[in-house]
């Protein structure tokens, strides 16, 4: 029993060893995602501003300095005739123009205006700057002068350190990491089965279809596995994650992969087309990627999106990932529910892939 | 010719029935399959029954499309029938119980040979011999003894998908050999391969049957049956057009045929006079003719026997002025011709 399944695995090793290109885009396509999100992240906290100054007295250098600490703009300080020429050019989002009597109006107590040009082609950087501009008026006089700001929010947090995007969003890329190159090593020896007619020696063999499918699975599991850990490499040493709880990170990361190897063998059979499944496999992981609670807790999320996430094992793995590494609590659930969930997964594309091995015995005739 | 000196694999599975004696090593029971859905459904073989004999070559004929192929994926288990059965050394192929036991007990060799073109010859060897649970102190042995008998061995840890037609063709027959099976099935087993390569499958073909073994091929050159196959069936549309030995179906549909050219002495009555009479001799089956050069004929008389050779030409003689006269045996394809209406390559 043990040879036949074993024999399997190696046999799908092998084969799978000579595409390298599969084995290539099983880091690359999780990495290409960390990256995009990555340059998105930090585009979008750094939106370019001049700042245009009438008056350089203490209290308007006070108030560009609270600019810079609002961590949405990317600053420059120019003359009017340069920021109006950059902002037509479009490569500024506003201009802030600091008017002249700006320290007398403010240590007069006086209303003063300051314009801010913006360039509401878009609305999220429109959005961000209205709200930092607020933000920047109140910390300017909590700090240029206390008495004026009496109420200050007196926060409490519920971890140690805040937590930046990147690092937050690297458990997500992991689990992309599991479910890309669960769903290609998998898929891909299911199809190259049926494109090469090769299902025939498998179906004719006095095995049970069980044992075939569970080489098949080992085989995808013990291929994708490096795949898997060189993303975590990537997390670990490049964006600079390190695991909180090794067994659970190992433990989730693991089952996730069999998920997701499992997923693969079901699609694989019943698509019998590596070009088709190549296709699934870069279409799924962005719009699940983004439903499975990618950017923060999913209690967070509208509960539409929390009804989606429910429905996607991506999500529980998501939340199994948080916990291992960071010890965050993301989902609504027990950890242990979301490690049976992701079981229960498991086993249903275990069961699919058997029925639709079993269903595809007229279509091996025709191979 | 290499001939075939292997040690018999001892199956170490005590569960494993022996396999059964007697005469019939496959029997097929008014079997049909069926393609697509309700009201769209096509017939690939329908109400088929056949026995191949214990070491027999058994060769299915039939022109491309013809149920031959879904004939022996039914028979190799690869497809369910929809009605009817199938047995091999007297177990049924679909049942439960018997299904891996039977599976055991044969090679099959697909038209496509299904072998894996990534990877080596030997790990293709050995990937089979562990589907087949050949015993692991004797799996060395064997994929070395089979790939020197099909001269592959010194390509062994070449990939497959650098191998020419007829060195892929026989070391498909090499795996269906490596768990050494009692039934040997080869679907077109010298498709696409060339003179040497053929010459080697039938030799490696023959020397099964030597050592007992029973084979059913599937073919659609009436040479390779006549050459092999101890009993053949013509099956058409699905169904069975006729079975039995070579020799048998020629000698049922006329041993020999006389070929004349003949000149009529007076056209064009004479020539009428002749076929008539040809057409009453005892044991002529059929009489064609075929308008030649300058006025002449080329007749050709099919007959069971023969004796009845001299009576044709003396007949013929009467009415007209032959030229020449060949006599040659009836060949399988002029059978199928006749049965079928139509070649076997069409």
């Amino acid at each position: 029993m043990l040879r036949v399944i074993w024999g399997c695995a190696v046999k799908d090793i092998r084969s799978a060893l000579t595409e390298r290109s599969t084995l290539v885009q099983s880091v690359t396509l999780p990495v290409n995602y960390l990256i995009m999100m990555s340059l998105f992240v930090l585009a979008g906290s750094h939106a370019p501003t001049a700042v245009v100054m009438y008056d350089h007295g203490p209290y308007a250098r006070q108030f560009v300095t609270a600019m810079r600490q609002a961590h949405s703009f990317r600053l420059e300080v120019t003359t009017a005739a340069a920021a109006r020429q950059q902002l037509r050019a479009g490569t500024l989002v506003a201009v802030v123009t600091i008017p002249a009597g700006f320290d007398r109006a403010v240590a007069r107590h006086r209303p003063m205006a300051v314009p801010v040009e913006i360039n509401n082609l878009n609305q999220d950087l429109t959005d961000d700057a209205h709200r930092a501009m607020r933000l920047v008026v109140t910390q300017f006089y909590a700090h240029a002068d206390p008495g004026l700001v009496s109420i200050v929010a007196s926060e409490g947090d519920a971890y140690a350190h805040d937590t930046g995007y990147i690092p937050f969003l690297a458990m997500s890329i992991i689990v992309i990491a599991l479910m890309v190159s669960g769903l290609l090593q998998a898929g891909n020896a299911a199809s190259r089965d049926w494109e090469n007619a090769t299902i025939k020696e498998l179906l004719l063999a006095p095995a049970r279809p069980w044992q075939i499918l569970a080489g098949r699975m080992l085989g995808a599991l013990l291929v994708a596995l490096p795949a898997a850990v060189v993303v975590l490499g990537v997390v670990v040493f490049v964006v600079g994650d390190h695991p909180a709880r090794l067994a659970l990170t190992g433990g989730a990361s693991v089952l996730t992969l069999a998920v997701f190897v499992a997923a693969g063998t079901a699609l694989g059979t019943a698509l019998k087309d590596r070009s088709a499944l190549a296709i699934l496999t870069r279409a799924l992981p962005v719009p699940l990627f983004f439903l499975s609670g990618v950017f923060g807790p999913i209690g967070f999320q509208t509960g539409v999106v929390q009804g989606i996430a429910a429905t996607l094992p991506i999500h529980y793995a998501i939340v199994l990932e948080q916990l291992g590494f960071k010890e965050f609590v993301t989902g609504t659930l027990a950890p242990a529910a979301d490690a049976l969930i992701l079981a229960g997964y498991l086993l249903t594309f275990i069961c699919l892939s058997g029925i639709a091995l079993r269903l595809s015995r007229p279509a091996a005739a025709r191979a | 010719m290499t001939t075939l000196e292997m040690p018999p694999v001892r199956h170490a599975e005590p569960g494993l029935p022996p396999p059964a004696t007697g005469p019939a090593a496959i029997e097929l029971h008014d079997l049909t399959r069926t393609f697509g859905r309700r009201g769209k459904q096509i017939t690939a073989v329908g109400g088929l029954s056949l026995t191949v004999g214990s070491g027999q070559v058994f060769g299915l004929l039939g022109p491309n499309g013809s149920g031959k192929t879904t004939t022996i994926n039914m028979i190799s288990g690869l497809i369910p029938p929809t009605s009817g059965t199938v047995t091999i050394l007297g177990m049924p192929v679909e049942a439960r119980r018997t299904r891996r036991a039977v599976r055991q007990l044969v090679g099959t060799v697909p038209q496509e040979t299904a072998l894996y073109n990534e990877l080596t010859a030997r790990a293709n060897m050995a990937f089979h011999a562990d589907l087949y649970r050949v015993p692991r102190q004797q799996k060395a042995e064997r994929i070395a003894a089979l790939l020197q008998l099909v001269s592959l061995a010194d390509r062994a840890e070449s990939r497959v998908g650098t191998f020419s037609g007829g060195m892929r063709r026989r070391l498909a027959i090499a795996r269906a050999l490596l768990h050494d099976p009692e039934v040997i099935i080869l679907d077109e087993p010298t498709l696409g391969v060339d003179v040497h390569a053929r010459a080697a499958i039938w030799g490696y073909i023959r020397d099964l049957r030597d050592r007992g073994k029973t084979i059913l091929l599937t073919t659609n050159q009436l040479e390779e049956a006549q050459e092999l196959c101890d009993e053949v069936a013509i099956i058409d549309h699905g169904q069975l057009a006729a079975s039995g030995t070579p020799a048998t179906l020629r000698r049922s549909y006329g041993a020999t045929i006389v070929s004349l050219h003949v000149q009529p002495i007076a056209a064009p009555r004479t020539l009428d006079y002749a076929l008539e009479e040809l057409r009453q001799l005892g044991g002529v089956t059929n009489v064609s003719i075929e308008p030649a050069a300058d006025a002449s004929h080329r007749l050709a008389v099919t007959t069971q026997e023969h004796a009845e050779i001299a009576d044709i030409i003396a007949v013929t003689d009467h009415w007209c002025v032959i030229a020449d006269v060949a006599v040659r045996d009836t060949s399988l394809d002029e059978v199928f011709l006749r049965l079928t209406g139509r070649g076997l390559r069409d």
